[in-house]
C-alpha cells in the first residue's frame, strides 16, 4: 500500500563533503548533550531490560543441544533454518498474516467511520466517543475472559441469541474453521475505539477554510471527503497502520486465555509459537531464533514507519 | 540534585533486593504453588503454611503463588536457571519425568534413608496408583500432594425423565451410548440437549484420550520408559473411533473441541445431560447444580481403568543442604494424613495419603458427601498419568489430530498415524540418547 511510496523521496540531500558531516555531527552532539543526560536513566533501563535481553536472545539463537543430556554447542544459523522449516512456524506466520490484515482493515475502517461521525464536539458525541473508547480500557485478558462466556457453545450469549436463527449452533472457539475469526472479532472490537482517537485528532488538523472554500465551490460531502479529508489524514493512516500491524504481532493475550493456539493450531500466532517453543518444548535455541526473526520484521516495520514520518515532516 | 537523590534511592533499593536478611535466624524456604482450579485455594494455602510456621520455629516457609501448572513449571525453571531455585514446588505430576531428564530434580532417596525408613515404606503411605508418577528409575522424585481422576457426571433428573435409572449408571461404552441417545433431545435437525459432553482442549484432550484408551484396554505410553507413546494402536483407534461415532454417527455429542469450563457450564445449565470431567470439578458441580446429579466410574469397553491427574511436591536440584532439609520437613508435614485430609476437603481433590481417609473428620465428610467417595473408590483401578520426554509437545501432537477428527476434518485412523509420526519425531533426540544408543 502507501507505506512504501514515500521511501523513494530522500535522495537529494546526501552529497555534502565528509568532514563537514563529521563536524556537524559533533556540534550536534555537543548541543544535545543535556538531552542525552536527561535520557540516561531510561536508557539505562532500556539497555538492561530491552537491549540486554535482545543481545541474550541473539546469543541463545546460535546454540543448541543435540540430545537432552548433551551440552549446548554452537550451531550457527541451524536454529533459524529449523524454525523456517517448521510447519508449525509457517502455519503461525500464515495465521498471523490473515489475522493482521483481517484485524487492521476492519478496525481502521470502523475507527475512521466513528471519527467522521463524531468529529463535531457535542455532549452526545462526547458520550458516544467515551462509549466507543471503553473497550480500550478493558485489559485484553479480562476482555478475553468475558468473550469466553459470550462464545460458549450452546449456552453462551452469542448462541443464545443467534441460536434461534441458525440451523446448527457453531462452536465458535472449538471449530478450527471459525476460531481465528472469532479471535479477530475481539481484536477489532477492542482496537477500533483506540484508532478512532488518532483519526479524531487527525480530523482536527483538516483546515477549516479549505473545507469552506470547497463547500462554496459546490463540492459535495463525498467530494470533500475524497479530495480534502482523506489526503489530510494520510499521516494518520500511516501511523495507525503501523500500530495495527505491531499490535497484530505483539498482542496474543486472547490466544493465551481463550484457545492456546488451538484447535489444531488454527489460532496459533507467531508470538504464541515462540512461547510454545520456549516453555512447552523447552527449546531455547529455537525460541530465540523465532524471536530474532520476529524482531527483524518488527524493527523493519518500525524503521519504515519512522522514515515515512520523517519524510513527511521534512518533505516539500 | 534530583538525579543524585533518586540514584541513591535506587541504589538503596537495589541493595535491599540483592541482600535480603543476612542475619542468622530460621531457615527461610520458598514453596511455589499453582492454583489450577479457583481462587479460594490461595487462601487455603496461606492458612496451611501459617500453621506450619507456627509449629516449626526453626523454619520460615513462604508460599509463593505461581499461576497455572504450566506457569509454575516456567517460573521454577527460570529460578533454577537464575541459580536461586525455590525449596519446594507443587508440580503437575506428569512434568516430573521431563524435569528429571533435564537434571532439575533432587533425588529424594537420600532424604528418605536419612529418616531411617525405606522407599517402600515411605511410598506405601500413598495410593498405589499415584506412585508411578512419583518414581523414576526406581528413585523417588516427588511426593503426591493432591490428585484427581476423571469421572462420569450424570444429570439424575434428566435421566429419570428419559426413563433411565440414575442409581444404575452406565457401566460399559454400549450402555453409555444407549443412555446418551436417550438423553439427546432434538427439534428437527437441531439438538437442544446433548446426551454427553467430553472436554477437548490442550491438556484436557490428552487426558481424556488416555482415559478412553485405558478403558479400551490400552496404555497410551510406556510407563517404564519416556521415549515411547502408543498412538497408532488398536486400543486408541477404538477409543477415538467411538468418540468420533458419538459425534458424527450417533450425533449425541456436540462437534468441535470443547474446553473443560465450557463442558461443565453446559452440564450445569442442562444443555448436556452427562459429562466426563475431573473429580476436581466435583466441588464446583456440588455448589452450582440446581438439579440432582450422580457421579459414576468412567464406563469401560474392555476394562475399568483411569489415569490420575494432579500434582506432587518436588525439591528442585541445586539447593543448599539446610534448605533441602527444611523443605523435606515441610513436604512430610504437608502430606501427612491430617493435613492431606484437610487440604482434600478444602479443595475437592482427593487426598493421596491413604491414612487420611481414616481420620474422623474425613469419615464424617464422606458420609455427608457420598459422591466424593466414588472418586476415591475409582482409585483402585487408576494408573499413572502419561509422562514422556517433552510431555507437553508429545501430548499436543495427539490433541491436534483428535481436534481435527472432532471437527470432521480427518478420520480416526489417518489422524492417529499422523499423531504417531509427529510424536516419534519429537521423541527422537531422547531415543537417540537412550534406546537407540548402542554399544
Amino acid at each position: 500500500m502507501s507505506l512504501a511510496e514515500p521511501a523513494t523521496l530522500p535522495v537529494a540531500a546526501s552529497a555534502a563533503p565528509r568532514l563537514h558531516v563529521v563536524r556537524r555531527f559533533s556540534d550536534r552532539f555537543k548541543a544535545s548533550l543535556p538531552a542525552y543526560l536527561l535520557l540516561l536513566p531510561s536508557l539505562v533501563f532500556l539497555a538492561l531490560f530491552t537491549y540486554g535481553a535482545m543481545g541474550r536472545v541473539f546469543v541463545d539463537a546460535l546454540y543448541q543441544r543435540a540430545t537432552p543430556k548433551a551440552p549446548v554447542r554452537f550451531v550457527g544459523l541451524d536454529n533459524i533454518s529449523a524454525v523456517l522449516a517448521d510447519p508449525y512456524f509457517t502455519g503461525a506466520v500464515v495465521n498471523n498474516l490473515v489475522y493482521a490484515v483481517g484485524t487492521a482493515i476492519p478496525s481502521i475502517g470502523l475507527a475512521l467511520l466513528f471519527a467522521l461521525a463524531l468529529a463535531r464536539t457535542s455532549a452526545v458525541n462526547s458520550a458516544l466517543r467515551a462509549a466507543l473508547f471503553l473497550p480500550v480500557l478493558i485489559p485484553m485478558v479480562a476482555a478475553s475472559a468475558l468473550f469466553l462466556f459470550i462464545f460458549l457453545p450452546n449456552v453462551g450469549l452469542l448462541d443464545y441469541y443467534i441460536g434461534r436463527l441458525l440451523p446448527v449452533l457453531p462452536n465458535w472457539l472449538g471449530d478450527s474453521d471459525i476460531a481465528l475469526y472469532a479471535i479477530m472479532v475481539i481484536t477489532i472490537w477492542k482496537n477500533a475505539g483506540y484508532y478512532m482517537l488518532f483519526f479524531l485528532a487527525g480530523l482536527q488538523a483538516v483546515p477549516e477554510d479549505v473545507m469552506e472554500a470547497a463547500h462554496l465551490d459546490g463540492a459535495g460531502p463525498f467530494m470533500r471527503f475524497r479530495h480534502i479529508i482523506l489526503p489530510e489524514l494520510k499521516p494518520t493512516f500511516l501511523f495507525v497502520i503501523v500500530i495495527a500491524t505491531l499490535n497484530a504481532v505483539t498482542q496474543v493475550d486472547h490466544v493465551f486465555v481463550m484457545t492456546k493456539g488451538g484447535p489444531s493450531n488454527a489460532t496459533n500466532l507467531v508470538l504464541f509459537y515462540i512461547y510454545q517453543q520456549a516453555v512447552e518444548h523447552y527449546d531455547i535455541g529455537k525460541a530465540s531464533a523465532a524471536t530474532l526473526l520476529t524482531l527483524a520484521v518488527l524493527m523493519g516495520l518500525t524503521a519504515l514507519s519512522f522514515r515515512t514520518m520523517a519524510n513527511r515532516e521534512g518533505g516539500p | 540534585m534530583l538525579f543524585t537523590r533518586r540514584l541513591m534511592l535506587g541504589i538503596a533499593m537495589a541493595g535491599a533486593l540483592a541482600f535480603p536478611a543476612l542475619a542468622e535466624g530460621p531457615t527461610e524456604i520458598d514453596l511455589f504453588f499453582p492454583v489450577p482450579v479457583d481462587g479460594k485455594l490461595a487462601r487455603d494455602m496461606g492458612t496451611l503454611i501459617k500453621e506450619f510456621n507456627d509449629g516449626h520455629p526453626d523454619i520460615k516457609a513462604t508460599a509463593v503463588y505461581t499461576g497455572s501448572y504450566d506457569d509454575t513449571l516456567i517460573k521454577t525453571r527460570a529460578s533454577i536457571k537464575a541459580g536461586k531455585p525455590p525449596s519446594a514446588v507443587i508440580m503437575s505430576a506428569n512434568f516430573l519425568l521431563d524435569m528429571q531428564i533435564e537434571n532439575e530434580l533432587t533425588n529424594l532417596d537420600g532424604l528418605i534413608a536419612a529418616d531411617g525408613t525405606t522407599k517402600e515404606k515411605f511410598l506405601g503411605q500413598f495410593f498405589p496408583a499415584l506412585q508411578g508418577n512419583a518414581v523414576i528409575d526406581r528413585s523417588v522424585y516427588g511426593v503426591p500432594f493432591h490428585n484427581s481422576t476423571p469421572l462420569l457426571y450424570i444429570n439424575a433428573d434428566k435421566a429419570k425423565e428419559a426413563g433411565l435409572d440414575p442409581s444404575k449408571p452406565p457401566q460399559t461404552w454400549a450402555e453409555l451410548t444407549d443412555w446418551a441417545k436417550k438423553l439427546t433431545k432434538r427439534e428437527g435437525d437441531k439438538v437442544t440437549q446433548w446426551g454427553i459432553a467430553i472436554p477437548c482442549a490442550y491438556d484436557y484432550c490428552g487426558w481424556m484420550m488416555e482415559t478412553l484408551t485405558m478403558t479400551n484396554g490400552g496404555r497410551y505410553y510406556n510407563e517404564e520408559f519416556g521415549g515411547e507413546v502408543y498412538y497408532d494402536t488398536p486400543s486408541m483407534l477404538g477409543a477415538l473411533t467411538w468418540w468420533n461415532d458419538l459425534v458424527y454417527k450417533h450425533k449425541v455429542h456436540a462437534p468441535g473441541a470443547t474446553p473443560g469450563p465450557a463442558v461443565s457450564t453446559s452440564f450445569i445449565s442442562g444443555n448436556a445431560a452427562m459429562m466426563m470431567l475431573s473429580t476436581g470439578s466435583l466441588t464446583y458441580v456440588r455448589d452450582n447444580a440446581k438439579f440432582n446429579y450422580k457421579v459414576a466410574f468412567i464406563p469401560r469397553n474392555v476394562r475399568n481403568a483411569v489415569p490420575i491427574g494432579g500434582a506432587s511436591l518436588i525439591i528442585p536440584a541445586g539447593l543448599e543442604a539446610d534448605k533441602q532439609k527444611a523443605a523435606w520437613t515441610l513436604i512430610k508435614w504437608m502430606t501427612s494424613p491430617e493435613k492431606s485430609a484437610w487440604w482434600s476437603r478444602a479443595t475437592g481433590y482427593f487426598a493421596p495419603n491413604m491414612a487420611a481417609y481414616k481420620t474422623p473428620d474425613m469419615v464424617d465428610f464422606l458420609n455427608k458427601n457420598p459422591d466424593a467417595k466414588t472418586a476415591v473408590e475409582q482409585l483402585d483401578v487408576a494408573k499413572p498419568w502419561f509422562a514422556t520426554y517433552k510431555t507437553v509437545p508429545v501430548r499436543k501432537t495427539l490433541e491436534d489430530e483428535v481436534m481435527l477428527v472432532l471437527n470432521g476434518k480427518k478420520q480416526p485412523k489417518e489422524a492417529l498415524v499422523a499423531a504417531q509420526k509427529a510424536a516419534d519425531e519429537t521423541l527422537k533426540p531422547y531415543n537417540a540418547e537412550t534406546s537407540l544408543k548402542l554399544p
